[in-house]
């Protein structure tokens, strides 16, 4: 595989390139006084930064319904937010034709909610940051996909901490020929290794209780779940979650109920809904008020009900998701 | 009274596909066979239109088990339904397995002639659930 291999100031001189066009924009990260944040730069970039090491958010949330009609859209983001990206594009909820997705490797992210001091930004001493892997997101403890080997390109970091730019596509020799330099041959050896597959998932309703005993419905959750992107969600109305009379009219008829009502319902049914596009971000535990384990659960179906059908979110363009297409001859034991 | 029958006997949803199971159903009802009254159908179109939220629903309002039936593989009213209903119950399947509650949801074929196959589907499920029921209540 060829790429090039970044000097300092090598990605923002390219990227600056790329801005100068017409109608170009860059979704990245910026370093500001209090810390790493998303930021669109348009016209030139300022204070860029390559790696966010804090999870506020992710931002395939803020492509959702991006049809961009002659203008490009140059993505420099982490791996599962590129999965993201994906999925929705998978989902139609985004026109690819004028996005360059770029995957940054990531050595992980602490959660915003927790951030104290000043964390480092380079990928050397993040690694050492994060040798206390306490110090590290429990969804970035496990994530799937660490590497940047996802999108149009890539930008990898090798064993010396030297970073490389890898396209993928066509549309990744676009970064490519910004850069400054020759193509050389990249290291296989790299400094960010695949993840290892994880445990089946296993519990039971009593610790579902447990878990979600906090849970105040507040459905942030839901909002801030990249992949979560239906606009008449099936928990607006009075269908699932009835409220005022309606919800007067079900305990006539049912009996008394525990307020608020419809936990189980309101998170089995989104945890089914997201199966196969969850990419295990965290998002959703980022935006609980409450801190429930979100992730635990969310991210352990999603493998699990993925592993059925041997189909990773985000992987890559043209796999269709598992539950618009078929096999005939397939899952015999499922049937009673 | 009535309160009491409710309590002990399960209650079990089934969602069944208006060209097979559904006429099954009616058929069975013709030929005078006996099915658990517990067993409440729902009519759709096709299976493939049961949204998993509606047996969740189904199932954390009350039901003690619910069932999901179309026609056999192939023989769909609507060429490929019954396919991704196979997709869909499946994961939902190997979803309630994660939350240790597998044997509340079940999912069969049964085309329109099988009357006798959905009688015997409906009442093994409803005995197995009920025993599991009296299981626990005794315990």
């Amino acid at each position: 595989m060829k790429g090039k291999k970044l000097k300092s100031g090598d990605i923002e001189n390219a990227l600056n390139r790329f801005l100068e066009e017409q109608q170009h924009l860059v979704l990245g990260f910026e370093k500001g006084e209090s810390g790493v944040s998303h930021r669109v730069f348009k016209d030139s970039l300022d204070h860029y930064s390559l790696l966010n090491p804090v999870f506020g958010a992710n931002a395939a949330l803020y492509l959702r319904r991006l049809f961009s009609k002659g203008s490009q859209v140059m993505l420099m983001l982490r791996p599962c937010e590129i999965r993201a990206y994906v999925e929705l594009h998978k989902l139609t909820q985004i026109e690819r034709e004028d996005i360059i997705a770029v995957s940054i490797d990531c050595p992980g992210t602490i959660s915003l909610k927790e951030k104290k001091g000043d964390i480092p930004t380079d990928a050397g001493q993040l690694m050492d940051y994060f040798k206390n892997p306490d110090s590290m997101r429990w969804a970035c403890s496990v994530c799937r996909e660490k590497r940047g080997v996802l999108g149009d390109g890539g930008v990898r970091i090798d064993k010396a901490g030297n970073y490389w730019v890898i396209p993928y596509t066509e549309k990744g020799e676009t970064l490519l020929s910004l850069v400054e330099g020759e193509p050389e041959d990249v290291p296989s050896d790299m400094l960010i290794g695949e993840s290892k597959k994880p445990d089946k998932f296993q519990v039971d309703m009593t610790t579902f209780d447990k878990d979600f005993e906090k849970c105040i419905m507040c459905m942030n959750c839901r909002d801030m779940c990249p992949v979560c992107y239906c606009i008449d969600c099936v928990f607006h109305g009075d269908e699932y979650l009835p409220k005022g009379d309606a919800l007067l009219n079900k305990i006539f008829r049912s009996g008394s109920t525990k307020m608020p009502q419809g936990k189980e319902l309101f998170h089995l049914i989104r945890m089914y809904h997201v199966s196969q596009t969850c990419v295990g971000c965290g998002a959703c535990e980022e935006a609980c008020p409450q801190g429930i384990p979100l992730t635990k659960y969310f991210k352990g179906i999603s493998e699990r009900l993925q592993g059925m059908f041997s189909y990773m979110s985000g992987r890559s363009f043209d796999e269709p998701i598992p539950y618009i297409t078929f096999l005939e001859d397939e899952l015999k034991e499922a049937e009673d | 009274m009535a309160e009491e029958t409710k309590n002990k006997n399960p209650e079990i949803v089934g969602f069944a596909c208006s060209f097979c199971t559904f006429k099954a159903s009616e058929m069975a009802g013709s030929l005078r066979m006996k099915y658990p009254e517990g067993v409440k159908l729902i009519q759709v179109p096709c299976s493939s239109r049961v949204d998993p939220a509606f047996v969740i629903k189904a199932i954390f309002e009350g039901a003690d088990g619910a069932f999901v039936a179309g026609c056999h593989p192939g023989d769909c009213h609507f060429i490929k339904g019954n396919y991704f209903t196979r997709r869909k119950i499946a994961a939902l399947k190997e979803m309630f397995d994660a939350f240790s509650m597998k044997e509340k949801l079940r999912l069969f074929w049964v085309s329109a002639a099988e009357a006798r196959r959905f009688v015997e589907k409906v009442t093994g499920m409803y005995n197995e659930i009920k025993e599991r029921k009296n299981e626990r209540e005794k315990a």
